[in-house]
């Protein structure tokens, strides 16, 4: 085992900070917005000055609270978020405080079971629902989300009172960029061999990627640059492996745990909270709405159709990660990412890249039997 | 080179030994409580029939869901590898394994022994030995004789319910209906069958396939299996040692 990367250290330090920041700048009036989302565009809501923070679950023991009024066989991710909104809300103390830190939040409709799920919200939350064209190759579709974002700009002038004027949304743009552009120097890295950095120090990262405030994220990514440049990892005795598919929220990282206790080391992850937050720019000499409504619809999310994109986006990763398998993740109950599987799978196939499809949900009852089946796969591709 | 290997399995205990290559004697037994003493148990018997003495094996391998329990293992393979060079020693032109133990269903693909892809069912009973135990206790039959019993029916119950719970009170109803014994015993095993072939199929396994695991010592399920394959299975002379057997062939190197 090598040391632990002191920089980790400096996220779990500015989460501190930022509890404590949004507190704060809620009290001077600023709007905090809660997202559940990639969709939702962080430069639109701080062109408006307001401020954001992620709201996903990934906590087991809010979903008890929420199968109350949800049914059981819905993904984990919405249980557990929905369940965090009602605790929050009724005086309940299961969940940390992110809920109370908002003012409103802003959903997306993405797949089914979050759309239904949002439309429970206002009774505790006030809402607003982003649509999205869910065929998102064609020009109707970019012309439809862009009224969409705008339409979205208007409520958040609404709700904050600033207008949001052209210079400011693209200040936003090239700041959002920068920190795409750090992430990609981060992964960059990682297709080294052996990689300076395990998967689940990464996934300890993404996480916080939508609840620091860019400042503090851009920085935190910087210092671990620069200390995994200086990094001498030990030689990697397991295979590399990449994950594909739903993503981790706080409080998941069972599945990234599992793979790198086996031996592996993850090498890059095709999600939510791996490369689907930054892969895309936004193109900067373009009118910014425009440039928005086309950066956002690329992102290959399993509630586009049909989602040809994402397919050849992990047969490239895999490629250029130079990975040995692929561990394929879908939540419990997520038909998206799960029904998917079947067309990545063929397509791995072909390339001759073994996949495991790996199906689970927050609950450590599963984490024996995901172990054999880890071992076994991990066998066969070494 | 004498070589051990271990499948210590959640229901039953297989230890195998080999001397340069071959095999010199097996045992079976049911586990205890504890692996490690299931294991050593098995494991001395076995030397002792064999007449080896422990000090004159050079490695032992251990497999199976309890390997880490196995503290004299000099090496943990997991069961997936195991069973595909257990059942490639024994059957080399074999593409595909299923393999019924007694907690979970394997479908593993080979070639040249080495495992390709695989599924595995282990969340719940469905598709395992435990489905036919519990239902076979609710039909008052042994299970060892619950094969036999099912080649005897020319009209198969109807068992709509894979839940091993739902089955069994299934089975009570069936019994009040008046159903014949054989016709629901051979109602189980089409609808353990059924559930493992749409493992199989999605597989994509069509030819060259063993059976293994405790199951595969039910007659009537290697019948069903047959019957919806359309292929004479590759049944080892002892299906339940293919895990151990690979194991001890992995520890010879």
């Amino acid at each position: 085992m090598q040391p632990p990367l002191k920089s980790l250290d400096y996220f779990q330090k500015s989460y501190d900070i930022r509890v404590g920041q949004l507190k704060e700048k809620r009290v001077r009036g600023t709007k905090i917005i809660g997202t559940f989302c990639l969709f939702v565009p962080d430069e639109i809501i701080f062109a408006a000055g307001a401020d954001r923070l992620v709201l996903c679950g990934g906590r087991t023991d809010t979903i008890a609270r929420a199968e109350q009024s949800l049914p059981r066989n819905i993904c984990p991710l919405i249980k557990s978020s929905f369940g965090a909104v009602v605790d929050a809300c009724c005086g309940g103390n299961l969940s940390c405080a992110h809920v109370q830190l908002v003012d409103v939040v802003v959903a997306e409709a993405t797949c089914d079971g979050k759309k239904k799920m949002y439309e429970l919200l206002p009774e505790y939350l006030p809402t607003y629902v982003l649509d999205l064209p869910q065929k998102p190759g064609s020009p109707e579709a970019i012309t439809y989300f862009l009224s969409e974002l705008r339409k979205f700009g208007t409520y958040l002038e609404d709700l904050t009172g600033n207008a949001i004027n052209e210079e400011q949304l693209k200040k936003e743009i090239n700041s959002s960029n920068e920190t795409r552009r750090l992430l990609h120097r981060l992964f960059d890295m990682r297709r080294c061999d052996p990689p300076p950095i395990t998967g689940s120090e990464v996934l300890q990262v993404m996480q916080k990627q939508f609840f620091l405030s860019p400042d503090q994220f851009r920085e935190g990514i910087r210092q671990l640059c620069e200390e995994m440049e200086h990094r001498i990892p030990p030689a990697r005795s397991g295979p590399r492996i990449m994950i594909s598919g739903c993503p981790m929220s706080a409080g998941n990282t069972k599945i990234s745990d599992i793979v790198e206790k086996k031996g592996a080391v993850i090498v890059v992850e095709e999600s939510c909270t791996g490369t689907r937050s930054f892969w895309d720019l936004v193109e900067e000499d373009k009118e910014p709405w425009t440039a928005l409504a086309e950066r956002y619809l690329r992102i290959p999310c399993a509630c586009m159709t049909p989602n040809d994109q994402r397919i050849s986006h992990i047969v490239d990763l895999a490629r250029r990660y130079h990975v040995d398998g692929i561990v394929y993740y879908t939540l419990q109950f997520c038909h998206g990412y799960n029904i998917e599987r079947l067309r990545v799978q063929k397509a791995l196939k072909k390339e001759k890249i073994p996949l495991l499809a790996i199906e689970s949900d927050y609950g450590d009852s599963d984490v024996e039997q995901i172990g054999i089946r880890i071992d076994a796969f991990l066998e066969m591709v070494s | 080179m004498i070589t051990a290997g271990i499948d210590a399995g959640a229901a039953t205990t297989k230890a195998v030994l080999m001397r340069d290559r071959e095999i010199v004697g097996y045992r079976i037994s049911g586990t205890a409580f504890d692996f490690l003493t299931s294991a050593e148990k098995i494991y001395d018997e076995l030397l002792l029939a064999s007449d080896i003495d422990r000090n004159d094996v050079e490695k032992v391998y251990a497999t199976g869901y309890g390997r880490n329990s196995i503290s004299f293992a000099d090496r943990g393979i997991s069961e997936i590898t195991a069973h595909a060079k257990g059942v490639y020693f024994l059957f080399p032109e074999v593409r595909g394994i299923i393999d019924v133990g007694g907690q979970d269903s394997k479908i593993i693909v080979v070639a040249d022994g080495k495992v390709t892809d695989f599924l595995m069912n282990d969340k719940c009973a469905a598709g395992t030995g435990k489905f036919l135990e519990y239902t076979a206790k609710a039909l008052e039959v042994p299970i060892d004789d619950l094969g036999t019993l099912a080649l005897a029916s020319s009209h198969p119950a109807g068992i709509t319910s894979m839940c091993t719970v739902f089955a069994e009170s299934e089975v009570i109803s069936l019994r009040a209906r008046g159903i014949a014994k054989e016709d629901i015993a051979a109602g189980l095993i089409a609808g353990v069958a059924q559930r493992i072939m749409v493992m199989a199929k999605r597989m994509a396994l069509t030819d060259h396939i063993a059976f293994v695991g405790g199951v595969a010592k039910n007659a009537g399920m290697k019948v069903a299996f047959e019957k919806e394959l359309g292929i004479t299975l590759f049944v080892p002379f002892e299906p339940q040692i293919t895990g151990a057997l690979g194991a001890a062939i992995s520890a010879h190197g």
